[in-house]
């Protein structure tokens, strides 16, 4: 009845029919999902409808079976994702349940209990032994219907069937999608339509759109509120933004700088457990490897039984037996001669090739007992001790090799290496000495008062002037180039321009007519610029000196306010400088030969100057101070560096011809490289003269050679090549000491100069010589 | 006597077991003492020393008076035993020595000393043999005994000496019109002429002629020749062409004419007396008026003091110069072109030719004399060096009997006698050494001396007939001659 009034049902469902009202009002208490495609339960009553439906048309015809199926699909308000095999399911499961009926309505009448009695007399029913038919419902049996075997579906592609069941009655192939989805579109179900009647109102119970909604948010798991947000955007408690100032004022609290002592109680458990061993802190390594079960060891010469020659058969490996050399009475030939004797001796332990020499004794009876027994017994006790001994390790390396490599000074010829000429004739020290330009003649000046010119060789003194009685020359240089012969001598505060003849009682017309003309063109000069700008004193005033003097070539004298010290000329031999250290404003002076110009530039030097230089191609002048060199922009006027060479006091410098290396000589016995473009600091300090360094200087025609002059008594040559490459540095290497001074009241040589061109130097000995060394 | 008994031992073949003999190939290159015929290998013992085998070769050559001869082997002089020759060299006496002979250069001893007033710059010495003379014709001017030494000085004058040590003939003082504030370089040009130079940048020419007697004589100046702008250094004569070179440390050389018709005038502004005054130039302006004259070329090339010069040996027209700027440059006179340029690895103070060897000899600054052939064929510079000088080289002289020896002065107050076959190949190719070293009588017992000072040698002349002259910083002449040397026997 129930299933008849389900397949009813759901044709009504299907045709909108309103019937059995009251069935599917008690259906609907239980039934409430009814949209639910494929609840369990419903699907359970469907194929219990579909089974009974079956049952219905079983006297149909096969042929029907589409039909059937349509009816069946036609009750079917659900569209079914099931496939193929979801069917044939049901079909067997139809077919098993209709057996089952049919089985209870045959078996129904049949009583499976007998009625007996007690033992009390009362009724007792006992029970029949159920019988668990093979084909009773077996949830667990496979669901497998078709019976056509293991073969290929496609066999029956051309039937309308697609196998057959147990019963031999055709399964018919599913209906395809196509006629479903044809089927759903033609239906056309109302919005909120619900199938179900309100009990309220008796009428169907038709949803509204909200209610539908809640009943969608409800299916979906979400809150059935409408505009409920899970979600909401985070209002924060405090801004994000970083403020300047803390808002709590508050001091940190104490606790925070506190050591926990809870924290302090849980590490001294583990460290007292570390202590009992409770816990180890590492775990230490096995050190014995573990033996590898796989790899089996084989002892061949375990037994060493004596084989047969045989490749295959190795003998164990044996100490050669003692041969003559461990004889006690070896061969005559093994005993080693006197030198592999001292040589084995000699050798250290660990290098000694081997353990012991061969010694020969006459007989047996005479080897002496072993030596170093003890000794080995000792060592063999440290080696059980375990005890460490210090193993000397041995330094192998030539002490030679770890020295620079320099070039040797045979490499770097040619270069002055004895005394070739000494110049006697002063009286006194030599202070200052120079080679002319054409390097020919030396011209010194000394503390006799007499300026000299010698020739360069022979040492023949050429001529000679006094240009003071109590006051030493101090200063002697040639103008540089060859077109004039001049020399500028100070003694005391006066300078002089000599124009000297170059032999007694003849003159060099041209040339000394030249060099007269060059120092005689300042004085028209000097008269109208006196006269013109008379606002300024001049610093000083150029007259002529005595006319015994004039008739020497001494034609100019001026004087400064301090004893001038050293003059240095411009190399184009217009411009000359003077120091004078002690004159303070006045310690520096510029003078112009063409003007008879003294310039004082610097109004107030820091510390004593000591030497002042031109720069060799720029308009650059250097001072030398006791401490530092300063560099001075002549055109610009400004100061451009100061030169730290980190000497005490120095004496002399003087620039390399090139321009950008310098070289300083101190009274603290350095001498110091300078590479102007490097460093203000020294690039090299040399320092292997026992005394104060008096004069250095460089060679001006290209030789790569410099000097200094020491107290000492002697002079060292350095080989000092300036190289073009900006990335190679200056190599300096010592040369030559040349002694031959002798030292006096502990002054050595005073000065130094070299030969334009070749590699001959002069230098001046407080000795009152003068030497020439090539 | 010993030469017989000498070549006795000399000519057996080996009966004495104990000394081992080698077999010796002798050989010279002069064939004035060549041995008649080929004597083929000789088995000689080796303890044999140079006198032993001088002695058979003059057996040999059958000589009435035993010559003195050394002995080449592989260019060095024997000086020890042959016995020891061959183990130091490490040569097995089993195979033959070529063995070259040569007259002996004995050794030059000490003969005279002449003072003067200052230090001696130039020697020159006018004998039957010297160039001077020679050029003259010979003809007989000086018999032995009767040479002349010309000496210049640093006090400005010229003397004339006699081998008794006698000043036959001085230059007028600067007073009286000799000129020179110091000599340089004085030479004959002849009998009867003399050229110097010096520090007053002038050569001048003297006439020189002597008394017969002998005992005196008289330099009377001839010409004043201007030009050089400073000191002149050295000279060099050729009598036949009447021409002269200087060289100066102005870095030129100039070619003058001793004759005055040939020589161009004096540039005006030369003349000292268009110089500038002074009180000097007045003493000597008053002085006799002496010809002056200019050059006929000045040779310009060299970049420094041009040192020395000297014609070629046979051909006038060409001039070796040597200077300061490390060259040795050959000069075509009569152009006035520099031809050739050597370039040496030092200054060059001195310069001689060594005529038959076509080779130049060059004492430099680096202690050494440099040989050096100036031909265009050769290709290397430096021939050989000889090394021992202490100083500067300044001063060159060839010995006038061989052609292979050459005696040099140096700064370091020492003469140096060479032999150029005498050297050995070393890295720095052949180097020569001297046979003997001729110092200073007057440094003598003073030890070394340091940079020679005082006895520097400036000059240095070597003749036959008078010897090894030498002229230094201790104002003397020193006359030095190896006894017995010459074939004829000094008086």
């Amino acid at each position: 009845m129930a299933p008849e009034q389900g397949a009813r049902k759901r044709k009504a469902i299907t045709r909108d029919s309103p019937e059995s009202d009251e069935v599917v009002l008690s259906d609907g208490g239980e039934d409430f999902e009814v949209p639910l495609p494929n609840g369990n339960q419903s699907e359970d009553e469907l194929n219990e409808d579909e089974g009974d439906s079956s049952d219905l048309f079983e006297d149909e015809s096969d042929i029907e079976d589409d039909e059937e199926l349509e009816d069946e699909l036609d009750s079917d308000e659900i569209p079914s994702d099931d496939e193929e095999n979801a069917k044939n399911l049901e079909r067997g499961e139809q077919s098993t349940h209709s057996r089952d009926i049919k089985g209870e309505l045959n078996g129904g009448p049949a009583t499976n209990y007998k009625i007996t009695e007690d033992a009390n007399g009362n009724v007792r029913f006992l029970y029949n032994e159920i019988d668990p038919v093979y084909d009773s419902d077996d949830s667990d049996a496979p669901a497998t219907t078709n019976t056509i075997g293991n073969i290929p579906l496609s066999f029956y592609d051309s039937y309308p069937h697609i196998g057959y069941d147990i019963n031999g009655r055709k399964i018919s192939r599913p209906a395809q999608g196509e006629a479903l989805d044809a089927l759903l579109d033609s239906i056309e179900i109302p919005k909120g339509w619900t199938g179900l009647t309100d009990p309220a109102t008796g009428k169907p119970l038709e949803l509204s759109q909200q209610e539908l909604e809640v009943l969608k948010r409800i299916q979906m798991n979400e809150v059935p509120e409408e505009n409920y947000d899970p979600y909401p955007a985070t209002i924060e408690y405090f801004t994000s933004k970083t403020e300047q100032m803390p808002l709590s004022a508050a001091p940190e609290p104490k606790r925070r700088f506190i050591p926990s002592k809870h924290e302090a109680k849980r590490v001294m458990k583990i460290v007292r457990a570390i202590r009992e061993g409770r816990i180890l802190p590492y775990k230490p390594p096995s050190e014995e490897e573990e033996d590898d079960p796989d790899v089996k060891r084989y002892d061949i010469w375990a037994n060493e039984a004596p084989k047969p020659d045989h490749p295959m058969n190795i003998p164990a490996p044996k100490l050669p037996p003692p041969g003559y050399e461990e004889s006690y009475h070896p061969p005559p030939e093994y005993l080693p001669d006197k030198n592999e004797k001292k040589a084995w001796e000699e050798a250290d332990e660990e290098d000694r090739d081997r353990e012991s020499l061969p010694t020969n004794h006459d007989s047996l009876r005479k080897v002496p007992g072993y030596n170093k027994f003890i000794k080995e017994k000792f060592e063999r006790c440290l080696d059980l001790y375990l005890a460490p001994r210090v193993r000397r390790s041995k330094l192998n390396i030539d002490p030679e090799s770890l020295l620079p490599k320099l070039p040797s000074p045979e490499e770097l010829r040619p270069f002055p290496t004895s005394c070739y000429t000494i110049f006697r004739g002063h009286e006194a020290r030599v202070r200052s000495l120079a080679i002319d330009p054409s390097g020919s003649f030396v011209a010194s000046g000394g503390d006799d008062g007499m300026v000299r010119i010698w020739q360069l060789f022979t040492g023949h003194q050429i001529w000679s002037v006094k240009l003071s009685k109590e006051e030493a020359v101090n200063a002697v240089r040639w103008r540089p180039g060859t077109d004039a012969v001049i020399l500028a001598a100070a003694t005391g505060e006066d300078v002089y321009l000599i124009a000297p003849p170059m032999s007694e009682n003849d003159i060099d017309p041209e040339l000394h007519v030249k060099s007269r003309e060059l120092v005689d063109a300042g004085w028209g000069y000097a008269a109208n610029g006196a006269s013109g700008k008379a606002k300024k004193e001049p610093a000083t005033q150029w007259v002529r000196p005595g006319s015994s003097l004039q008739d020497k070539g001494v034609l100019v004298k001026f004087s400064l306010r301090k004893t001038v010290k050293v003059i240095a000329w411009h190399r184009r031999g217009e411009y000359f400088s003077t120091v004078s250290p002690q004159g303070q404003s006045s310690a520096v002076a510029i003078h112009t030969l063409s003007k008879h110009l003294t310039q004082l530039p610097f109004r107030k030097l820091k510390g004593l100057a000591q030497s002042a230089q031109f720069h060799p191609s720029k308009p650059i002048f250097f001072v030398a101070t006791q401490r530092m060199i300063r560099s001075y922009d002549l055109s610009r006027q400004e100061l451009i560096k100061i030169i730290q060479p980190g000497a005490r006091w120095i004496s002399s410098f003087d620039v390399h011809p090139g321009g950008d290396n310098l070289i300083v000589g101190s009274y603290d016995k350095r001498l110091l490289w300078h590479d102007l473009e490097l460093s203000v600091r020294p690039y090299k300090t040399l320092r292997y003269h026992q005394k104060a360094i008096r004069a250095v200087k460089f060679h001006p025609g290209g030789l790569p050679l410099f000097a200094d002059a020491s107290d000492d008594g002697s002079l060292q040559i350095f080989h000092g090549k300036v190289v073009s490459d900006m990335m190679e540095n200056a190599s300096i290497v010592p040369l030559k000491v040349l002694k031959g001074h002798q030292i006096k009241k502990e002054l050595g040589v005073l000065d130094v100069d070299w030969h334009p061109t070749e590699p001959w130097c002069v230098s001046a000995g407080a000795d009152g010589t003068c030497r020439l060394w090539a | 006597m010993s030469d017989q008994t000498l070549s006795n031992s000399a000519g057996d073949t080996g009966d004495s077991a104990s000394t081992s003999q080698v077999r010796i190939q002798l050989s010279t290159r002069h064939p004035d003492i060549a041995l008649p015929e080929n004597p083929g290998p000789i088995l000689v013992n080796t303890n044999l020393r140079r006198y032993a085998l001088s002695t058979l070769v003059n057996a040999l050559l059958q000589s009435e008076k035993p010559i003195p001869f050394e002995f080449l082997i592989n260019g060095t002089f024997l000086r020890t035993t042959l016995d020891q020759y061959l183990t130091a060299n490490g040569i097995s006496a089993e195979i033959t020595l070529n063995v070259e002979y040569v007259r002996a250069i004995i050794p030059p001893v000490y003969l005279a000393s002449f003072q003067h007033d200052e230090w001696v710059s130039s020697v020159d010495v006018l004998s039957k043999t010297s160039p001077a003379a020679i050029w003259a014709g010979n003809a007989g001017t000086k018999v032995p005994g009767q040479e002349r030494i010309l000496s210049g000085c640093y006090d400005g004058l010229l003397r004339v000496w006699n081998m008794s040590s006698e000043v036959i003939a001085t230059s007028p003082s600067a007073d009286e019109g000799g000129a020179h504030s110091a000599i340089l370089a004085a030479k004959f040009i002849s009998p009867t002429q003399i050229a110097s130079s010096g520090l007053d940048r002038t050569v001048r020419t003297w006439e020189y002629s002597e008394d017969a007697d002998g005992f005196s004589a008289s330099i009377t100046p001839k010409l004043e020749l201007h030009g050089h702008k400073m000191a002149v250094n050295s000279l060099a004569v050729h009598h036949p062409s009447s021409r002269i070179l200087s060289t100066s440390q102005d870095h030129s050389i100039r070619f003058w004419s001793t004759k005055k018709s040939e020589a161009p005038p004096t540039p005006e502004n030369l003349l000292p007396s268009t110089s500038f005054k002074s009180s000097k130039r007045q003493k000597t302006g008053s002085s006799p008026t002496t010809a002056t004259r200019g050059s006929l070329s000045e040779l310009k090339s060299h970049t420094g003091q041009v040192s020395d010069t000297i014609f070629a040996p046979n051909d006038h027209t060409v001039a070796y110069s040597s200077s300061w700027d490390h060259t040795v440059k050959t000069w075509d006179l009569p152009s006035s072109r520099c031809i050739d340029t050597r370039s040496t690895s030092a200054a060059l103070f001195s310069l001689t030719a060594l005529p038959s060897l076509n080779l130049l000899a060059a004492g430099s600054v680096a202690r050494h004399i440099t040989l050096i052939d100036p031909r265009a064929s050769a290709t290397t510079v430096s021939a050989m060096t000889l090394r021992g000088h202490s100083n500067a080289v300044v001063s060159l002289a060839v010995d006038p009997q061989n052609s292979y020896g050459l005696v040099s002065g140096s700064h370091d107050g020492t003469c140096r006698v060479w032999d150029v076959r005498s050297g050995t190949s070393g890295n720095e190719g052949k180097v020569g050494h001297s046979l003997y070293c001729i110092e200073r009588e007057s440094a003598k017992g003073r030890g070394k001396i340091a940079a020679g000072e005082g006895v520097k040698v400036f000059s240095v002349c070597w003749d036959s007939d008078v010897g090894i002259v030498s002229g230094s910083e201790d104002k003397r002449m020193q006359i030095n001659r190896g006894k017995g040397i010459v074939g004829e026997q000094p008086s």
